[in-house]
């Protein structure tokens, strides 16, 4: 391994992240299914519809446009993989992909990456790093997303 | 070594990022963050005390930050395939190496273990060594965005002026998200907390400082 010398910088900061909340995703899924596989459980839930709802956004899930694709690993946590559409009250689409933890502790949180139309109304998403917290009904048919964005 | 090839660097890319972004993000020093009052009955690597942020009514739960560690990148070679305005665009920066510290993770950036390979957005892959050896992978995937001027609470933030406008107070919001796979042991936490970063490109030497926050 080639060495290197970390240059003397007076650059030892800590910068901020302030979290502005933006809307909420209701979603509702099919029950889970699980297979075995050599990384664990694969953990397959449909996503059968959900509503987007808050200020500066509302819309709905596009039926079976996706769902959660997560890994149930050794340690019993869930790597969180989620992907669908949603199409806003004015006919834009959105992709919505969601990267995080669901924990047996109740912690569930991720990060959420949406894409949108570079000339539409949610352009203001793209690039735009949002904050989830969530909470699962007992039956994990029921998820409730709430997005902050990480301004 | 570092490439200072405008047409390749990535520089015209980040924009603002380098020095007024990095002014106008302002942030905490060091000096500031220990002088900083810590809650009664918090000890060691927990200090710092969490921020709490809330939705327009009681039934959002609140969102919590609380910074764990920060890092300084300091990048090698700067290469690009194709133009960055091209649809195939695809740059590659390389790890030079770093250091890392603060309450719950200190020790380096593993040297000349990885890089950046971004397209828009940066998508680095590599390797960080805590103090006492243990090896930690990171995946970071990064968003930026510029704006007139910094976030303000309960103001909405308007997009940057396009060049040649003055530029002196744009915003850059440059965020990362990292994914860590850590060994099991002291830093197995890493392996279920979800992180977000705030993100400032340095000039001078050419580097980047990232403050990880555990997302609560």
């Amino acid at each position: 391994m080639r060495e290197f010398v970390v240059p003397k910088t007076d650059t030892k900061i800590v910068g901020k992240i302030e979290l502005e909340y933006a809307f909420k995703l209701a979603a509702h899924y099919d029950p889970p299914q699980e297979s075995h596989t050599p990384r664990g459980t694969f953990r397959y839930q449909d996503i059968v519809s959900g509503e987007v709802s808050g200020e500066r956004v509302n819309g709905t899930v596009y039926p079976d446009s996706g769902g959660q694709y997560d890994t149930v690993r050794a340690d019993r946590i869930r790597d969180v993989d989620a992907h669908f559409m949603v199409k806003a009250d004015n006919g834009e689409w959105l992709y919505m992909e969601h990267v995080g933890y669901r924990r047996t502790d109740g912690y569930y949180r991720a990060i959420a990456y949406i894409e949108t139309d570079l000339k539409g109304a949610y352009e203001w998403m793209n690039n735009t790093t949002f904050v989830v917290t969530a909470k699962e009904s007992a039956d994990q048919r029921e998820v409730v997303f709430y997005y902050y964005i990480a301004n | 070594m570092f490439l200072e090839d405008e047409s390749i660097s990535r520089r015209r890319f980040l924009g603002g990022a380098t020095t007024a972004g990095a002014a106008a993000l302002g942030g905490l020093t060091l000096a500031e963050i220990a002088g900083a009052e810590t809650p009664a009955g918090h000890i060691g690597s927990d200090a710092t005390p969490p921020a709490w942020f809330e939705g327009p009514d009681p039934s959002i739960p609140k969102a919590g930050l609380r910074w764990a560690f920060s890092a300084t990148v300091f990048f090698a070679d700067r290469v690009m395939i194709n133009t960055m305005d091209s649809p195939a665009g695809r740059g590659y920066t390389s790890v030079g190496g770093g250091e890392i510290w603060g309450p719950r993770l200190q020790g380096r950036v593993l040297p000349h273990s990885g890089a950046d390979y971004y397209k828009t957005t940066f998508t680095t892959y590599y390797m960080l060594q805590a103090a006492d050896g243990a090896l930690i992978f990171i995946h970071n995937r990064g968003t930026m965005r510029r704006f007139a001027g910094p976030y303000e609470r309960g103001k909405p933030l308007a997009p940057a002026p396009a060049p040649p406008a003055k530029q002196d107070s744009v915003w850059t919001r440059f965020r990362a998200t990292p994914v860590f796979t850590a060994p099991l042991g002291p830093h197995d936490w890493m392996n279920h907390t979800v992180f977000v970063a705030n993100s400032q490109r340095q000039a001078n030497p050419d580097h980047t400082v990232f403050s990880y926050y555990e997302v609560l």
